[in-house]
């Protein structure tokens, strides 16, 4: 249960640091993060029934052309309301979502389809344990990501640029940071990370249209048990919902239904109890 | 200007006259648009209802939860309990209220993004908890009995009816003190407190009442449509819908979110015939278009374009007391 926890929050953490990225550095409570992921994921999925492309294998591609939409609603849309009151820019991303989540039922249907890899199945023998391939390298792959991105910021100039961005907009300006194109790059990566974790998605379960709202709330969850904007925080936080709904699952009678409802309850009991975050 | 209040009086009046003739005559021919006429009203009470709290700087995502609410309280008194299904929707309504104000106790400290997801939260919660519970039906849903025998004329005069009764309450709360209370709280809460503003009272009130319009609507509805279900009765959907109206057709206001709610459901419907699937995109993008592009909506527009006729045309307008 506990491995079962911990391979899922892998998955979690890729999705919510992207998000953390877009709130800790521009402001922006980004609702349709969800839906970039979902666009990943039918990406993905198009490319592997079209031309045989293995979704690990089309990443690189994948989180490219992410990157380029996420840059190309930041410059149409995100970029007009960034002095706008925060309610606004929530409402836009939430208009955003809705309308990315109706586009692709109307381009794809609403239908979930499955990608068949010839290594879904397989499964490693690790002590007592059997673990999905898929399961593996998606945690592998995710937890590396994550902390990659974790070494961008701390250690290049464009991560010491978002960071002091992050910090204090007129200071960075007064640096001479262009502050513009950092938000820009931030949010193209912010996006292109979830881009990532649909490829990711494709692998291991279905792709529907409706999965992006789903992990929109999981990473808001995450963000809250952080604390908003939090970066460093995502892995612990993505561990805590990772675990929890692995826990439900395992030893509440019928706990397939409840589990789906633990990232709520969080949600409430974190926000009424200690609205900064459980990590900072 | 007594001349200009009979012309207003009139207009009303003839307004009046018509929404409640016009859907029944054309029900004799064309039953469709009394149905129709009933989703239109339930979705612009929803919106109205929604209007009123967001009028205290609350934007909440938790409208479905009242409707939610509403819908299983009344369903379930009336099948397990044998109540009258009056009773029943009067019941749904005071449920409605209770959870309102736990929640609007409970979020009182949050604002603005806090407060929107935490208000997600609950309703999903709601969701799933009547998801799995088999007293309320679980996955599968209820059947409920119907509302005053399935008679849809009937029926429509009866949420015509809860929607007036809501346009009022919300024409007088833009009219009365609590005008400057929810402007001054929307505006900034500490100074609304130091000026003497009740701040807790006032946004625990204006929870109550958009959750008592919400509860007894979505009885209304279970009664109409005969089935809910978690999916339906706590969707998204009915959250979205209740938000995007008034800001579609102006926020705070009365008018706003009924203009709104007519508009949108009319295009809605025409979307829907169009192309079939994936039509909820006008949603979303009226939603991020209106942000954009004409952040006071509908009436903001309005107002701009009386603006423009020459001075003289509109005396009339500019004498009009603005909540006095």
């Amino acid at each position: 249960m506990l491995i079962f926890g911990v391979l899922r929050s892998g998955l979690y953490s890729l999705t919510s640091v992207g998000l953390a990225l877009s709130v800790g550095v521009i402001g922006i409570v980004n609702f349709a993060h969800g839906e970039f992921l979902m666009l990943g994921a039918f990406l993905g999925y198009w490319l592997f029934v079209s031309y045989g492309v293995d979704p690990l294998a089309a990443i690189p591609i994948g989180a490219a052309a992410i990157f380029l939409l996420g840059g190309a609603v930041y410059q149409l849309s995100i970029r007009r309301v960034l002095r706008a009151p925060e309610l606004n820019q929530m409402l836009l991303t939430f208009g955003l979502s809705i309308f990315l989540q109706n586009l692709a039922i109307i381009l794809w249907t609403g239908d979930p389809r499955v990608a068949t890899v010839s290594y879904k199945a397989e499964a490693l023998a690790v002590g007592p344990f059997t673990l999905g391939v898929p399961q593996l390298v998606v945690f592998g792959l995710a937890m590396a990501l994550t902390i990659g991105l974790y070494a961008v910021l701390g250690g290049t100039r464009v991560g010491k640029a978002m960071r002091a961005v992050a910090q204090n907009r007129l200071g960075a300006s007064l640096l001479g940071i262009d502050v513009d194109r950092i938000y820009l790059l931030a949010f193209g990566l912010s996006t292109a990370l979830a881009g990532i974790a649909g490829m990711m998605i494709t692998l291991q379960l279905s792709v529907s249209p409706f999965i992006g709202l789903l992990y929109t709330l999981k990473a808001f969850a995450i963000m809250v048990i952080a604390g908003l904007g939090n970066i460093n925080g995502v892995i612990y936080a993505s561990l805590v919902l990772g675990l929890s709904e692995a826990f439900v699952e395992f030893y509440v009678p019928q706990g397939g239904g409840w589990a789906e409802g633990v990232f709520f309850f969080l949600i409430l009991v974190v926000l009424l109890v200690r609205p900064r975050g459980l990590f900072r | 200007m007594t001349g200009r209040a009979l012309v207003r009086g009139g207009l009303l009046l003839a307004v009046l006259a018509a929404v409640v003739v016009l859907p029944l005559w054309v029900n004799r021919t064309q039953p469709y648009y009394l149905q129709l006429s009933i989703n239109v009203l339930i979705f612009a009470t929803l919106a109205l209802s929604w209007d009123i709290l967001a009028r205290t700087g609350q934007l909440s995502l938790a409208h479905a939860a009242f409707y939610g609410l509403g819908a299983y309280t009344s369903v379930l008194l009336t099948t397990r309990a044998g109540l009258p299904i009056v009773a029943g929707m009067a019941a749904g309504a005071v449920v409605a209220v209770v959870a309102a104000v736990l929640l609007g106790v409970l979020t009182l400290r949050l604002r603005g993004i806090y407060f929107a997801i935490a208000t997600l939260a609950f309703s999903e919660t709601l969701r799933v908890i009547t998801n799995q519970v088999r007293f309320t039906g679980a996955a599968t849903g209820l059947v409920a009995p119907p509302l005053l025998g399935g008679h849809r004329p009937s029926q429509y005069l009866v949420i015509l009816t809860i929607l007036l009764a809501l346009t009022l309450v919300s024409w007088w709360v833009n009219r009365s003190r609590w005008h400057f209370a929810f402007t001054a709280i929307r505006a900034n809460e500490e100074v609304a407190a130091v000026m003497g503003v009740d701040v807790v009272r006032f946004k625990v009130l204006a929870f109550a009442i958009s959750a008592l319009f919400a509860g007894i609507t979505g009885a209304f509805y279970a009664h109409v449509f005969l089935f809910i279900s978690p999916l339906e009765a706590y969707s998204l959907a009915v959250s979205v819908g209740a938000l995007v109206a008034p800001i579609f057709g102006g926020l705070y206001t009365t008018a706003g979110p009924l203009v709104g709610a007519v508009v949108l459901r009319a295009g809605e419907e025409v979307l829907r015939s169009t192309v079939q699937r994936g039509y909820p995109i006008i949603y979303g993008f009226l939603l991020a278009a209106v942000i954009l592009y004409m952040p006071g909506g509908l009436a903001g527009v309005w107002a701009s374009l009386l603006a423009r006729i020459p001075r003289p045309a509109r005396r009339g307008a500019r004498g009009e007391p603005a909540g006095s």
